[in-house]
């Protein structure tokens, strides 16, 4: 269940026809079906609706792609160690209201309350690790309950309802018309670029990358190659909340103020996007993926935002969608080849 | 240390007797408390409030039984989706018979229930990506259903279900009838192969059971199970309650794990997360009653959920390290 050749499809991959078996053979190293999807859905765009090759479309996709794709960040190395990570919309909403409360009613320094939000996703990731690999509690229900915990908090130490506002700087890192030291990129793009650069090479090409594969497929095989299995979980945990944690303050700048359910939509998406990318539980697939599948996911809520699509019939579409897409690349061996 | 030990090789023979001890606790705590907890006259009130989330934890269980990663998340929204048909469409339209509505809602439980067996058996996606995909399509299509404002309505016999017909709680009958079918498929090979299949697939395939028809019929009575836990919802609140959907899938799951079920599958019993999903309630129904600020409530329920299942894995594991 574990091995890489079950990302191939088998249908074509018993050696039938050699292209398929070419093409089945780069699909596992390059996610081509994924960038295929994201160019067609993209083309698609440009032929039916009108101004949306124009760069303010564009910037509106990548804005919503950077905050998708960073929460969805943390989730694809849970995944990767074999975990899942269900706490993540607490932790976006945890950062988004401290951020919004110690400096819009407390008048905190930014710099002081951004290492609280920071410190309290440590802290979470922690929990949230310690847990569930010391004592073997499933991650879903270890993180459920600390999720419940946390957004608990929250809202006992704002008393029901958030009335900070975001310092006003973080309002233009996250806007579409924004600009990065004069260029005119808006800098949560930026920032999104050099995290997945930093993630996408943290993963492949350092010792704790590939620990962090290793223990992901196999957690004895890893544990015999000297790989510490604990640290490797539990910083895999600190990571997700940590990023997750910075997604809340960036959604605090865009959204303007603080909220307690600002993370809710970001439950079930961060794994869309995790998903749609093409990374599987337990050590296959990169962040390169989840970048990918973050990107696809904003364009398809373009897309049916723009056809004016009911919010139901966008769900409808949105769920068939992954389907189809994830059935192109991700799907399991068949049962009798697994004897 | 004795009482420990035997406590130890309770729950490592009975993986459910911790979520059962818990229940009971907390049972006892809650009438303690407010002895009218417990009082005859609570008891048709106090089980209808609790029938949808304790049918909706069995409706997780045979998916997660089935093993392969089996989960099914869409549990939730199925649920509201039920409640929304028979609020909007069953009843206004003169539908009321228990005859026409209660098959109709375990139909359409079972026939999503089937498909969602067919992604992950027949053309083999992980249970997680399936489901999640379902959820967010059922969750749409519940909306739809539901409309702009919030259908609610009632009619007699579900008025009886969330109170009492003659002296048996109506409750009982939506709670009970899960555990009916279930003995009832116990006395067939059905359960014994469930277990075979989520305990290890190739193993149950090498010998000869039709491993893909053991798990779409798992996942379909997860889907007809939650029809049912439809019914119980809609007859307890009478309205539409598309907004409810997430919090009972999470929730579910939480009480198959607290009931002693491994998410990995082949281990585990429906009366296990019954038991989760008591405790889970007596959790909650505790914070209401000592009057905890409900601002308070969230956190409080996320730490003793967390305590209860370290505690249940610190019990249970280290029995299974001394036998092994």
């Amino acid at each position: 269940m574990t091995t890489d050749t079950a990302v191939a499809d088998p249908t074509t991959g018993e050696g039938g026809v050699p292209l398929l078996h070419t093409l089945n053979e780069w699909q596992r190293r390059v996610p081509l079906l994924q960038l295929l999807a994201l160019a067609a859905l993209y083309v698609y765009g440009l032929s039916t609706i009108e101004g949306f090759g124009s760069q303010r479309v564009l910037y509106a996709i990548l804005v919503n792609a950077s905050l998708l794709g960073l929460a969805g960040a943390g989730q694809t190395i849970v995944v990767l160690v074999g975990g899942i990570d269900f706490s993540i919309a607490a932790f976006i909403s945890a950062g988004n209201v401290i951020i919004a409360e110690l400096c819009g009613t407390d008048h905190w320094s930014t710099g002081a309350a951004v290492a609280v939000a920071l410190a309290v996703g440590v802290l979470g990731g922690l929990v949230n690790g310690v847990l569930s690999y010391r004592f073997k509690v499933e991650p879903l229900i270890v993180t459920l309950g600390v999720s419940a915990l946390l957004s608990g908090l929250v809202l006992k130490w704002i008393n029901g309802s958030a009335t900070g506002v975001a310092p006003a700087w973080l309002g233009t890192l996250t806007a579409a018309n924004g600009t990065t030291f004069g260029i005119g990129i808006p800098p949560v793009v930026v920032i999104w670029a050099v995290v997945a650069i930093v993630i996408g090479l943290v993963l492949t090409r350092t010792r704790a990358g590939r620990n962090l594969y290793l223990t992901g497929v196999n957690q004895s095989a890893a544990r015999l190659a000297l790989v510490r299995v604990n640290r490797t979980w539990i910083y895999a945990y600190v990571a997700s909340a940590v990023l997750a944690t910075c997604v809340g303050i960036l959604l605090a700048g865009y959204s303007g103020s603080g909220n307690v359910t600002i993370g809710d939509p970001y439950l079930f998406q961060s794994l869309a996007a995790v998903i749609v990318g093409g990374t599987m539980f337990g050590g296959r697939g990169d962040y390169w993926r989840t970048v990918l599948g973050a990107l696809v996911l904003s364009v398809v809520a373009l897309l049916l935002s723009a056809n004016q699509l009911s919010s139901a019939a966008q769900d409808m579409i949105t769920g068939g969608l992954i389907l189809v897409v994830v059935g192109l690349y991700g799907r399991e061996r068949r049962l009798r080849d697994r004897i | 240390m004795n009482a420990l030990d035997f406590l130890r090789g309770l729950l490592g023979k009975r993986p459910y007797a911790f979520a059962g001890l818990l229940a009971l606790l907390l049972l006892v705590v809650n009438t303690a408390l407010q002895p009218a907890f417990l009082a005859f006259g609570n008891w048709a009130a106090v089980l209808a409030s609790f029938a949808p989330l304790a049918v909706a934890a069995m409706a997780s269980t045979p998916a997660i039984l089935s093993g392969g990663g089996g989960i099914d998340i869409s549990i939730g929204p199925l649920l509201t989706l039920i409640d929304i048909v028979i609020v909007a469409n069953l009843l206004p339209n003169g539908l009321t018979s228990p005859f026409v509505v209660i098959p109709v809602c375990l139909a359409i439980g079972a026939a999503i229930g089937a498909v969602n067996g067919v992604l992950v058996a027949v053309l083999r996606f992980q249970p997680v990506v399936a489901t999640l995909c379902a959820n967010i399509v059922i969750g749409g299509l519940a909306t739809q259903v539901q409309g702009d404002t919030v259908p609610s309505g009632s009619t007699s016999w579900t008025k009886d279900l969330a109170g009492s017909f003659g002296p048996v709680p109506g409750a009982l009958l939506t709670i009970g009838a899960p555990l009916v079918i279930w003995w009832a498929l116990s006395r067939t090979p059905f359960v014994k192969a469930l277990y075979a299949v989520g305990g290890d697939d190739a193993t149950a395939f090498s010998a000869g059971v039709n491993v893909p028809k053991v798990r779409i019929a798992a996942y379909s009575l997860g889907g007809l199970y939650a029809g049912i836990a439809g019914i119980a919802l809609m007859s307890l609140i009478s309205e539409g309650a598309a907004s409810m959907s997430a919090q009972y899938t999470l929730l579910a799951i939480a009480a198959v794990a607290l009931g002693g079920t491994s998410l990995a599958g082949g281990r585990g019993s429906l009366l296990g997360s019954l038991l989760g999903a008591a405790s889970i309630y007596l959790i909650n129904n505790l914070l209401n009653v000592v009057r905890v600020s409900t601002l308070w409530s969230t956190a409080i329920y996320g730490a003793m959920l967390l305590f209860a299942v370290v505690v249940g894995a610190v019990l249970t594991n280290a029995r299974r390290r001394a036998v092994a």
